[in-house]
């Protein structure tokens, strides 16, 4: 097994999956991609991964919410630090709907705007990816 | 099926009661009855017309107080006083504080016939123009969507490929294709920052920030908004200079919201002024109002586009060419303004200048514990959502 990071890419648009992808990877990164939440999901069921970058509108509306929450009902999926990268639209909803959806996630939680710089995109996961492996540590 | 009018009759008199019935009997409306005012009140409630009648002169509360308790409960629903023919001052009376129209005692059947449809129809075009109005206020959310999706995502995808282009090429660019990179990010980084300022004119939710209003103290917000200004106003050499009064009362509003309205303001005063001008804010408070003027000695605004100035997507002839803007500043400070219940002016003169005048509601502790406009606004919202 390599010691690369494994990171997983959770967004319905190929095009700016194919942006940040080449970023991660340029920085050394393995990185799986899913286009859909269906997929993602089975995604990390079935392999360990070390940071999820989640896209939250997709499909008929805020699906990607609906991935956090499930893993945040799974106790090994609750571990993974989520970096959610989104557009304007869901950050108004954010803002201004009618609940606060940043308690349903795990507490290493960041919010990105697309489109993401990718000095700060790169901070940001190396940043999560650190505090991941502190809290890992602390509860073994 | 077609939902049937619903009028309520409200008369003491057995008579009166009895020759409405008889007269509405075959038109198909849905009929109730009520001996006094404070009867016919409850009756408002459960039956909900569309329409009432309502005498004046009865035992018991007036018809004078059932028409005020009626406003409240449902400004909507048309009132029709009936009245002896001496009391037709009281009718006068009754009209200025809101009825539609009176019915001098005795009446013809036809009289009451055409008073009833005109009243009726009174009814239809106000809750069509409720209707009108929330399906315009849809519309300018859904557009504010549309925008976001349609456009803002393609371009961030766009965006996000130069980016990775740009950290997997970075060794083998040379200097002047990596500065042709840097112009592209930046013109697409500019289209999104319009986008935004787009998006959040049409979209702000008015009805939000009143929920989160407090007494808020102008003089923070002005020295605020300055700060935030400055750096553009070096760069043009214009000074921003400010005059509070001593002693100015708080207003009730969301600071957040009150600093971005004064940003745009001196913003744009900073736009339309040449190098070495001035731009001047004051703050003072009068008549339980208080009242925040942008001044600037700058290259005014022509008077026939006065009247344009706080619309969307509106920008002055007069604009210097250099100066870039979405057109949306003053129309969204406008929306700001007006969720504070305040009320927003210019004057101008071409070469000398313009003022904006800013007018908000002063907050007086002692009687405007919580704002009536939120009240309002709150018994309204839940049926607006659905």
């Amino acid at each position: 097994m390599s010691d690369k990071k494994q990171l997983l890419i959770i967004d319905d648009d190929p095009d700016f999956v194919d942006g940040i992808k080449s970023i991660l990877t340029k920085a050394k990164y393995e990185v799986d991609v899913a286009y859909n939440p269906k997929d993602g999901f089975a995604k990390l069921e079935k392999k360990h991964y070390d940071l999820l970058l989640l896209d939250i509108m997709m499909g008929r509306g805020a699906e990607g919410v609906m991935i956090a929450r499930k893993m945040g009902r799974d106790a090994k999926l609750r571990e993974i630090p989520v970096l959610i990268i989104t557009g304007i639209r869901e950050q108004i909803a954010f803002l201004f709907g009618s609940k606060t959806l940043h308690p349903h996630f795990v507490e290493t939680d960041e919010m990105l705007e697309k489109p993401v710089e990718p000095k700060l995109l790169l901070d940001r996961v190396e940043r999560l990816l650190k505090a991941g492996t502190a809290k890992g540590t602390k509860k073994a | 099926m077609e939902k049937r009018d619903r009028i309520l009759i409200i008369d003491d008199e057995e008579v009166v009661l009895d020759s409405c019935l008889q007269v509405f009997g075959s038109m198909g409306y849905e009929l109730a009855t009520a001996r006094d005012g404070t009867a016919g009140l409850e009756l408002m409630k459960e039956f909900g017309p569309d329409l009432v009648l309502v005498d004046l002169m009865m035992p018991g509360i007036s018809g004078f107080e059932v028409l005020e308790a009626m406003r409240r409960q449902d400004p909507t629903v048309v009132a029709i006083v009936i009245t002896g023919y001496s009391t037709v001052g009281s009718a006068v009376e009754a009209m200025k504080k809101g009825a539609f129209d009176f019915l001098p005692k005795p009446f013809t059947p036809d009289e009451l016939r055409v008073i009833t449809a005109r009243g009726l129809e009174k009814r239809r075009l106000v809750l069509e123009a409720i209707e009108l109005r929330r399906e315009r206020e849809m519309l300018r959310e859904n557009f504010a969507a549309i925008v976001s999706h349609e456009l803002k995502s393609p371009l961030g995808a766009v965006q996000q490929n130069l980016y990775g282009l740009v950290a997997e090429l970075q060794d083998q660019l040379s200097d002047e294709q990596l500065a042709r990179f840097e112009r592209l990010k930046k013109r697409i980084d500019d289209l999104i920052k319009l986008i935004q300022s787009w998006l959040r004119a049409v979209s702000v939710p008015v009805a939000k920030i009143k929920e989160s209003f407090a007494p808020v103290a102008m003089k923070d917000v002005i020295a605020r908004a300055a700060e935030t200004m400055q750096p553009h106003a070096v760069r043009k050499d214009i000074t921003i200079t400010s005059t509070v009064a001593e002693g100015l009362p708080p207003v009730l509003g969301e600071e957040g919201s009150l600093t971005e309205a004064l940003v745009n303001l001196i913003g744009n005063s900073i736009k339309y002024t040449r190098a070495g001008g001035q731009v001047h804010v004051t703050a003072e408070s009068a008549n339980g109002r208080v009242r925040v003027a942008v001044v600037d000695n700058g290259v005014g605004i022509a008077p026939e586009d006065l009247p344009n100035v706080f619309g969307d997507f509106y920008r002055g002839r007069t604009a210097p060419p250099t100066e870039s803007g979405s057109g949306l500043g003053l129309a969204l400070t406008r929306r700001i303004v007006e969720a504070h219940d305040g009320t927003i002016s210019v004057e101008s003169e071409v070469g000398r200048g313009t003022t904006f005048t800013i007018d908000l509601p002063a907050w007086n502790q002692a009687n405007q514990s919580v704002p009536t406009a939120a009240k309002v606004s709150s018994t309204r919202d839940p049926g607006d959502r659905t």
